[in-house]
């Protein structure tokens, strides 16, 4: 069996290594391995989402990244220091609390926390900026290294990966794939999967296949190194701003992202304005700090927040994207759903290309 | 003995001697060495290291600099400190 994968990103390769014992699988890159959003992400991984789904997911991801980086004998640097969220009014607070209230009940561990606990969590921490928030299960992923490692186990299972490698068609006779062209040449395939992230909707259209999900743009910028002071991953729910620090002691922080028609990474100085206003009324002693780099990236959600994980009406092409922004927390996951589908035809009705 | 230790980058102090190693793991294009070794992402952003970078590169691989090419140059140019930036108008 042939397997042609379009896309380098966690998804493709999460795919890529859980099919590798199984098949012949050639993984398409049209740039490098970590070009896309697997690169370009801030690496905030936890189990405290909003659906059943998502959070089953997110939990198997985390023992699979636990598992997978002795199993390819790289370090992932996943640091498990725990998950904040807080919100800044009532309404935001309320949500996070009906979240909460799932999340026990499917064994997440987490707990409610008031302004005066998250300011002895998080050194400098602005209680008054804040109503409340939620501390649990969770922590910061090196991205990375995570695609290296990943990269690696697949070669070392006979994947080969062709970066700098266009996929201009796919070939589809019949309704049913027979392979796809790349840099002008054929690869005869069985399955043809598109991992292709925030581009996935256009990869979909080479096969005939509609597909419509969200591409959302977020930026991202990196302060200058401090010892490590922030244990864990914050994020804002009612301004979108989340900051961590890396193994390196760089802060790392972005807002969340919105709709854009097409993808495109340019940054702009109105994201470093925001990002200053908001960090800084949350953690007032980081205003000395200053920006080194900053960029932008891009990823897909499938319409309703979940993914498109499954085969579409075009026998062999199968859909595994639209993770929209947790694609380093259950990316591993989706990967194995993704060999479940081709190897034992499974089909996921939550994530169902068929669903919409 | 230091004698060998040629250091190329100082905001990640890196050798010359890791950056051939990286370079012979594999990653043997500007952004993936970059990303790899973590040269051109510290302090000076590049200004410092991307030059020596290029050479090895280009020795390495008999790649000429055009060729190989330099990595994304990302805003700022020089560090800002937050404060300033908070003094800016929101769109």
């Amino acid at each position: 069996m042939k397997i042609a994968i379009i896309g380098s990103g966690i998804v493709g390769l999460s795919a890529a290594y859980n099919l590798a014992n199984s098949a012949e699988v050639i993984v398409f890159e049209r740039r490098y391995p970590l070009y896309g959003s697997s690169g370009r992400n801030s690496g905030g991984i936890t189990p405290m989402l909003g659906s059943k789904e998502l959070i089953e997911l997110a939990k198997k991801s985390i023992r699979i990244y636990d598992s997978v980086q002795g199993e390819v004998n790289f370090n992932f640097l996943l640091r498990k220091d725990g998950y904040l969220k807080v919100a800044k009014n009532d309404a935001d607070l309320d949500e996070l609390e009906k979240e909460y209230h799932l999340q026990k009940s499917m064994g997440v561990k987490v707990r409610e926390v008031d302004p005066y606990e998250i300011k002895n969590m998080v050194q400098g921490f602005n209680p008054k900026s804040v109503e409340g928030g939620f501390f649990g299960e969770g922590g910061v992923i090196f991205p990375w290294p995570v695609i290296w490692g990943y990269e690696k186990g697949c070669k070392e299972r006979g994947v080969e990966i062709k970066p700098m490698t266009q996929v201009s068609e796919v070939v589809v006779e019949g309704g049913e794939v027979k392979g796809l062209k790349a840099n002008g040449e054929f690869y005869k395939a069985d399955f043809v999967v598109n991992a292709a992230g925030a581009w996935s909707n256009e990869i979909s259209k080479l096969a005939g296949v509609e597909l419509n999900n969200t591409i959302i743009k977020e930026e991202i910028c990196v302060l200058e190194s401090l010892k490590p002071f922030i244990d864990p991953y914050i994020l804002n729910v009612s301004n979108g701003v989340y900051l961590s620090q890396s193994a390196r002691g760089e802060v790392v922080g972005g807002i969340l992202g919105k709709e854009v028609s097409n993808p495109e990474t340019s940054s702009s100085l109105d994201f470093l304005i925001k990002y200053a206003k908001r960090a800084v009324e949350m953690i007032p002693s980081l205003k000395g700090l200053s920006v080194l780099r900053q960029w932008a990236g891009v990823y897909d959600s499938g319409k309703d927040g979940l993914p498109v994980i499954g085969e579409t009406n075009v026998k062999g092409f199968i859909q595994a994207n639209g993770l929209g922004k947790y694609g380093m927390t259950i990316g591993p996951a989706a990967g194995e759903l993704v060999a479940e589908v081709i190897l034992k035809g499974k089909t996921y009705d939550k994530f169902s290309p068929e669903r919409f | 003995m230091v004698k060998d230790r040629k250091i190329v980058c100082r905001c990640e102090d890196l050798t010359e001697e890791e950056i051939i190693h990286a370079i012979e793991e594999g990653y043997d294009d500007i952004e993936s060495l970059k990303r790899y070794t973590g040269a051109t992402t510290g302090f000076c952003q590049g200004k410092g290291c991307l030059m020596h970078i290029l050479r090895i590169l280009a020795q390495k691989t008999g790649k000429s600099v055009d060729e190989i090419g330099i990595t994304t140059q990302r805003p700022p140019v020089n560090p800002v400190p937050l404060y300033i930036l908070m003094e800016g108008e929101e769109e």
